[in-house]
């Protein structure tokens, strides 16, 4: 099974990677930038279903709602009558769900392709040559420098400022598709997990290799610019001081 | 329904991030893989555990040992606080002192006796992670860190002589080669540089190959024989501009190599061990482990010992002859343990530290295990 995982996705994903940074001007950084773009594209279709499948639920929220109140005796009759909204809406609950699920694997053999590439261990070194091509690029690519911009890509980052990158989008990913309730206990959860998010992987940015960071922080930002593009800002609103909230 | 979504996201997220970070494809941690040096009747080796123990081979017990811990730094799967360094580089034992550096970049000088610290350096906080083995010549020690910089210290006090003005290289992890006043060092970036031992100012000659070297490099008659990461084992003649030839595998040469009557042998992590002619850069002979070869060949008098990672021990007789460039072991002996770290010779015993943490003494000429120990302190105690 590991051999298999190796030999259709993490292999050659490690080797793309090592091959890019050959042609991205031997640098790492860009490397990790430009597969991270690539595999965002190619995962794009599965990105557009989740968010128009998001979206669709936010827009069901109110009639969810009230169904609840209606029927907030009898959980049998809510339940039918939800699945009844669904249908009628064409829309999967899950829906969202399974884009995600159909990602992670792709996402851990990025991961996993950062980390080997950037060899930080001897050990990973050793290991490394276990995954490699014999392409001419990759002999050339090899060994990959670390460095990129401020950052040691093989390091978590000593100054705050990629934490607060990587928080920072995901909170602004994560709010432009949060929509609001009238409902108080979820709201109260909304905001929780809104925020609870962003420091998790801020707190993640401090601990992991920034060349991780970097990925996370270039993926949040391809987020956005997609759910901007479906969906507009959706719920992400500014408000200079002074101005009244909309009602 | 959206506080389960969320919920399960976030498990979801926690879970990939904890498996993806804890299974080997992803960030493997220093564990090292520090040899055996066999001195006045004692063996010194680097455990897993960031010892360095003395064993003495007849009662064949753990006489002391000193642990060397570093300040954990990132998240590991092994947890935070203080933990136990790695140790890659084989100790190095002479009459009062044993010699060792650790990859939370420090050096110690040890007293063999009694295994107490005589000196550390750098006193004070830390130099880059030290992969590679240190290097002796009269009473000064080299090495190479991984803060691209060659250190030579004082034996007796361990105080720095001198340090190379720059960084050679964004890190360095392989040994240093000496040859008379000289000293030189092969680069992951495809440099050769030639380094006076005095003072460690750079020396007019130097080369420049297509790739990064991964191997240390192997000094022989004026000739450097090291491995790339294009794959191939190079022969550069000091003071050349092109290398004299390039011999070519399926992988990186990774072992030092070592050379003997006008044959340098080579391990290879394609498997193979490699015996190619010092003149011409022709094949002689080789032979497939069937596994990665890490650890370089020694020597017991004319029988080259090869040792596989799997575990095992390949003994061939180097006056034989090949057939058809096909070299049959005359020996091969199975330890049923990972092997990374440099064999030790001794009376035709071969001691491995072996990455179970165990210290096996293989005789040669009988052809199978000796003894074995555990240098787990915690078992010890």
């Amino acid at each position: 099974m590991a051999e298999l995982w190796y030999l259709i996705i993490a292999d050659p994903m490690l080797n793309i990677l090592i091959a890019m940074s050959d042609v991205l001007f031997h640098s790492f950084g860009l490397a990790i930038i430009g597969l991270t773009i690539v595999v965002r594209l190619i995962l794009l279709p599965l990105t557009l279903r989740q968010t128009r499948s998001t979206k669709a639920m936010q827009e069901m929220q109110p009639k969810l709602q009230e169904l609840q109140k209606k029927h907030a005796k009898n959980k049998e009759k809510l339940q039918q009558e939800m699945t009844t909204l669904y249908k009628e809406a064409g829309i999967n609950p899950l829906g969202c769900i399974w884009p995600l699920l159909v990602q992670f694997p792709i996402w851990i053999a990025l991961y996993q392709s950062i980390m080997k590439a950037l060899a930080t261990t001897p050990e990973n070194l050793l290991d490394l040559a276990r995954h490699l091509y014999f392409w001419e690029i990759i002999s050339r690519a090899m060994p990959l420098s670390s460095h990129f911009l401020w950052l040691n890509l093989g390091n978590p980052d000593s100054t705050l400022l990629m934490a607060i990158i990587v928080g920072g989008t995901m909170w602004v990913q994560q709010k432009m598709t949060t929509a609001p309730t009238l409902d108080p206990r979820q709201q109260s959860t909304n905001s929780m997990m809104l925020l609870m998010m962003p420091l998790m992987f801020g707190l993640f940015t401090l601990m992991f290799p920034s060349g991780l960071a970097l990925f996370w922080a270039i993926s949040n930002l391809i987020g956005i610019a997609i759910q901007y593009k479906t969906m507009g800002w959706g719920y992400l609103k500014f408000r200079l001081p002074g101005q009244p909230a909309k009602q | 329904m959206k506080h389960t979504k969320i919920l399960f996201l976030i498990i979801l997220i926690l879970l990939s991030l904890g498996i993806a970070s804890c299974i080997p494809g992803g960030g493997q941690p220093a564990q090292g893989w520090a040899g055996t040096v066999f001195y006045d009747g004692k063996l010194y080796a680097g455990t897993m555990d960031g010892s360095v123990v003395a064993v003495n081979p007849e009662t064949r017990s753990i006489e002391w040992s000193y642990a060397i811990s570093t300040p954990s730094k990132g998240m590991s799967c092994g947890g935070g606080g203080s933990s136990p360094t790695a140790i890659y580089g084989t100790p190095i034992a002479s009459d009062e002192l044993v010699y060792v550096a650790a990859y939370s970049g420090k050096a110690y000088g040890l007293n063999g006796a009694t295994g107490r610290d005589r000196w550390i350096y750098p006193k004070e906080g830390y130099i880059g992670p030290i992969v590679a083995n240190l290097v002796a010549k009269g009473d000064t020690i080299f090495l190479s860190s991984s803060d691209g910089k060659v250190y030579a210290l004082d034996t007796t006090y361990g105080e720095e002589k001198w340090e190379t003005e720059q960084p050679l290289n964004e890190k360095l992890w392989t040994t240093p080669a000496i040859e008379g006043d000289t000293i030189y060092l092969s680069t992951f970036d495809g440099f050769i540089y030639a380094l006076s031992v005095e003072d460690g100012s750079l020396l007019r000659w130097s080369f420049k190959a297509d790739a990064g070297f991964v191997s240390s490099p192997a000094v022989h008659q004026n000739t450097i024989f090291v491995g790339a990461f294009d794959n191939n084992l190079y022969a550069i003649e000091i003071g050349g501009s092109e290398p004299v030839w390039k011999f070519s595998g399926d992988s990186w040469f990774w072992a030092t190599p070592v050379v003997k009557d006008g044959i340098v042998y080579a391990g290879c992590l394609d498997g193979k061990i490699y015996a190619i002619n010092t003149e011409t850069g022709d094949l002689e002979w080789d032979f497939d482990t069937a596994s990665s070869i890490v650890s370089s060949p020694v020597w017991d008098g004319d029988l080259l010992i090869v040792a596989s990672e799997t575990g095992d021990l390949y003994v061939f007789n180097t006056k034989s002859k090949p057939e058809n460039k096909a070299m049959t072991p005359v020996k091969t002996i199975s330890i049923n343990a990972v092997i990374k770290a440099s064999l030790c010779v001794q009376d035709s015993i071969v001691y491995v530290r072996a990455q179970n943490n165990y210290l096996y003494a293989v005789d040669i000429d009988a052809g199978w295990v000796s003894w074995e120990l555990s240098l787990s302190i915690k078992e010890e105690s």
